[in-house]
């Protein structure tokens, strides 16, 4: 009898600027030097048009007619909440109603949508979910129990960090290179950790509303909420994580495809299904007892085929942006100077290097999709020419 | 197969690339009969799926330059193209063809007289176009000639979804009978970026005509811009042409003379050691039907900057490709290359590896499956 368990990935990075080496007049502030303004702007409308608004609008809805009997969490970035409170502060309200009604957890991660958890020097990771736990009491007045890491890297390591930081779960992919076997359905312990919770995503119920909803080449196509709650109702375990990006509201999935419908559908369709119950990542680690134990001793993550680190770190040209990044971070700290701090924290976004991964799986279109850039090797010269910048910006600060 | 030359005869890459696909066609149980004109050099070919048979002389070669365009010049093409169709026609009542594969405009009027005596299907292929070979001004008459070969060919192959592009802008022939094979070369036999010494000074490499549809001007505009930036670097110019002395004269003028390096023409074996011995291969060509030198020094491993207008932009999605009248952009792209080592190498290694995977046994499978969708209707 699982309950479901479900979260909303929502981020948007700051996106690069083109920076020329033959502009004359590039700007003296940081953050227009290196950053697309513009280009942000637009993006981030275009999503909270599409997805943010009328997404939230619909699951506060939801909330008020259900109570308490319809719950779900979402794990918020701090790029994706300064630039709601900039472009689209209404965007903020939503979730900060959604907050009020107690049926929505929030989650805690790097607020920079960052891979320092892989920096050998760990004081920035724990500084970064700091700052986001910190931003979410502030804004939403919420603390969070469960810790997902940047695109849910995660290794015993990074479990046992956000033990030390406080935290009673965490989230990971339920992929069976560290499953085998067993079903993702259940709470695990963690190798090396005394009592944190692991909460692993079921993959394949996920991907089919997110990745797969409105593809006409699979054999379950179209999907509708009762064909999906009767698959839930079916399932075995203590709970069915079902973890993806809010944009698959509305961005991957358009309003077209009927997914609006869907959602709107969805709990009334799992109701009718007596043992089916909504259950927030809190819930679940107060609820449940962890069966077994997962070992990972090298990165596990959501993205590509791989689930490692390789999207974003796959590559020469992608190590190397990631070492310079952290080798800054000792002169970008002697320089105590808040907004060369910020900006370099904007510059380690998993994002920018994602767009220079250049594995040629069916994955590659993934990038391509979601890249501002025709190729990798064109988003690793930007990218490289920015960091070589703001080195000597560093230096002279 | 009609073709106007076949090594050794040969004053373009159209020699070889006949040569090789004749061979790697009857490799496959293809029989080809190659229609050529008689030459001096003579021809002999020891396949016994490939018989070249000569027809009727010509003193010029397929892309000779546009003073040669005379009334004897097109007599001779004249005289080919219609023998060239009569002699296939009795062949025919001996031994039946299947179909008819020519290529450019040259052979053209052979391949649709005989079309029309033995009532065959046509193929076509596009190595370029008027336009592209003349610029500003094509020629009428050649041009003619190409309309009616789009409008008449069963098939069109062209060595780029580029060409194809321009097919139907320019010639103004039918999409849906156009099918894009592109070219091939002996990868393996290339000399190594890796392989060579290499000085202190880096090289970015310029190889081809000096003429402006190459992008020679831009070429030297962006060289000037790229060493404000890095000192160390030798601009090298191969191939000759009707611009080298302007190009000289706009070297000084820049003041950039002593890191510009022209070196003519260069014999194929010089030119895979220029090519592996430099940094970066440059091709700003204003328009490129394909751009065998882009392949070639992919092949060796050297990183290419390939002009968005050629066909070469299509056979890897491992580069870095330029619009040919944005010096600047040009310029930013060679200095990436040149500082940043992990970026050329990344580069250079995935273009190799599908420069290699381009074989000449690929485009005869591309080729044929090209002739199978005729034959079956």
């Amino acid at each position: 009898m699982p309950s479901i368990c479900i979260y909303f990935q929502v981020h948007q990075p700051v996106r690069l600027r083109r920076f020329s080496l033959y502009d004359d007049h590039q700007p003296e502030n940081l953050y227009e030097r290196y950053f697309d303004l513009k280009l942000n702007k637009d993006v981030f409308n275009k999503v909270a048009d599409k997805c943010y608004i009328p997404a939230t609008s619909l699951l506060l809805e939801l909330i008020r007619k259900y109570g308490d009997k319809f719950k779900i969490s979402y794990s918020l970035t701090g790029t994706f909440l300064e630039q709601a409170a900039q472009y689209r502060p209404e965007v903020l309200d939503l979730f900060h109603d959604l907050a009020a009604t107690g049926s929505v957890d929030f989650l805690n991660e790097t607020y920079y949508h960052s891979l320092s958890s892989l920096f050998e020097d760990k004081t920035e990771f724990l500084e970064q979910v700091r700052k986001h736990s910190e931003e979410l009491k502030e804004r939403f007045g919420v603390e969070a129990d469960v810790f997902r890491n940047t695109e849910a890297l995660f290794s015993n390591d990074i479990a046992r960090l956000a033990e030390e930081f406080g935290y009673k779960g965490i989230i990971a992919e339920g992929h069976e290179r560290v499953l085998g076997w067993r079903s993702p359905n259940y709470v695990y312990s963690v190798k090396g950790c005394k009592k944190i919770k692991a909460l692993l995503r079921n993959y394949k119920l996920s991907d089919d509303v997110s990745y797969r909803f409105s593809a006409q080449w699979w054999s379950e196509f179209p999907l509708t909420a009762e064909k999906y709650a009767k698959w839930l109702a079916e399932s075995q375990g203590q709970c069915i994580n079902l973890f993806m990006d809010y944009e698959t509201f509305g961005e991957h999935q358009w309003k077209e495809t009927g997914i609006f419908d869907f959602l709107k559908h969805f709990p009334e369709e799992a109701f009718k299904h007596e043992q089916l119950k909504f259950r927030t990542p809190d819930d679940v680690i107060a609820e449940n007892e962890a069966v077994g134990e997962i070992d990972v001793p090298y990165a596990l993550s959501w993205a590509d085929i791989e689930r490692d680190a390789s999207a974003w770190l796959g590559n020469s040209m992608q190590r190397e942006c990631f070492s310079l990044l952290q080798s800054l971070e000792g002169p970008v700290r002697e320089t105590r100077d808040d907004d060369i701090l910020h900006i370099w924290r904007l510059l380690q976004n998993s994002d920018h290097l994602y767009y220079l991964c250049t594995k040629s799986w069916a994955d590659g279109d993934v990038h391509k999709y979601f890249s501002p850039f025709p190729s990798p090797y064109d988003g690793f010269i930007n990218l490289m020419n920015i960091l070589q910048d703001f080195k000597k910006q560093v230096e002279r600060a | 197969m009609i073709g106007w030359e076949y090594p050794p005869f040969k004053t373009g890459g159209l020699a070889v690339h006949c040569y090789e696909l004749t061979h790697a066609l009857a490799a496959k149980g293809v029989k080809v009969d190659f229609y050529m004109p008689i030459t001096d050099s003579g021809v002999s070919v020891s396949d016994r799926n490939i018989k070249i048979i000569q027809v009727a002389h010509a003193k010029f070669g397929a892309y000779v330059t546009r003073q040669a365009y005379g009334p004897e010049f097109f007599s001779d093409v004249h005289a080919f193209n219609n023998t060239a169709a009569e002699r296939i026609a009795q062949h025919d009542k001996k031994e039946r063809y299947d179909l008819i594969h020519h290529h450019d405009w040259m052979t053209a009027l052979a391949a649709m007289k005989a079309k029309y005596l033995i009532d065959r299907p046509m193929v076509s292929t596009f190595h370029s176009i008027e336009f592209d070979r003349s610029g500003m001004w094509p020629n009428e008459y050649i041009l003619s000639i190409e309309k009616q070969m789009a409008a008449t060919a069963d098939r069109i192959i062209t060595v780029s979804k580029y060409m194809k592009g321009r097919l139907v802008e320019k010639l103004g022939a039918d999409e849906r009978k156009i099918r894009v094979v592109y070219n091939a070369i002996d990868a393996g036999d290339f000399k190594k970026h890796w392989d060579v010494s290499h000085g202190k000074e880096r090289i970015v490499l310029f190889l081809g005509r000096l003429t402006e549809q190459k992008g020679p001007t831009q070429f030297l505009n962006a060289a000037k811009r790229v060493l404000e930036k890095e000192r160390n670097v030798r601009f090298v110019m191969a191939g000759t042409g009707d611009m080298l002395g302007y190009l000289i004269n706009l070297a000084i003028a820049l003041g950039i003379g002593e890191k510009v390096t022209f070196i003519g023409y260069l014999p194929d074996e010089q030119k895979r050691y220029v090519y592996a011995k430099s940094d970066i291969y440059v091709m700003p060509s204003v328009s490129e039907p394909f751009g065998i030198t882009a392949l070639e020094a992919m092949a060796s491993g050297t990183p290419v900057l390939v002009s968005k207008t050629s066909g070469a932009a299509e056979v890897t999605p491992h580069k870095l490709v330029i619009d040919f009248w944005d010096v600047n952009g040009m310029a930013e792209k060679m200095v990436a290359l040149l500082r940043y080592k992990t970026l050329s190498e990344t580069l250079g290694k995935e273009e190799l590896r599908d420069a290699l995977n381009l074989t000449w046994d690929k485009i005869a499978d591309d080729t044929l499956r090209v002739y199978e969708e005729i034959a079956r209707g």
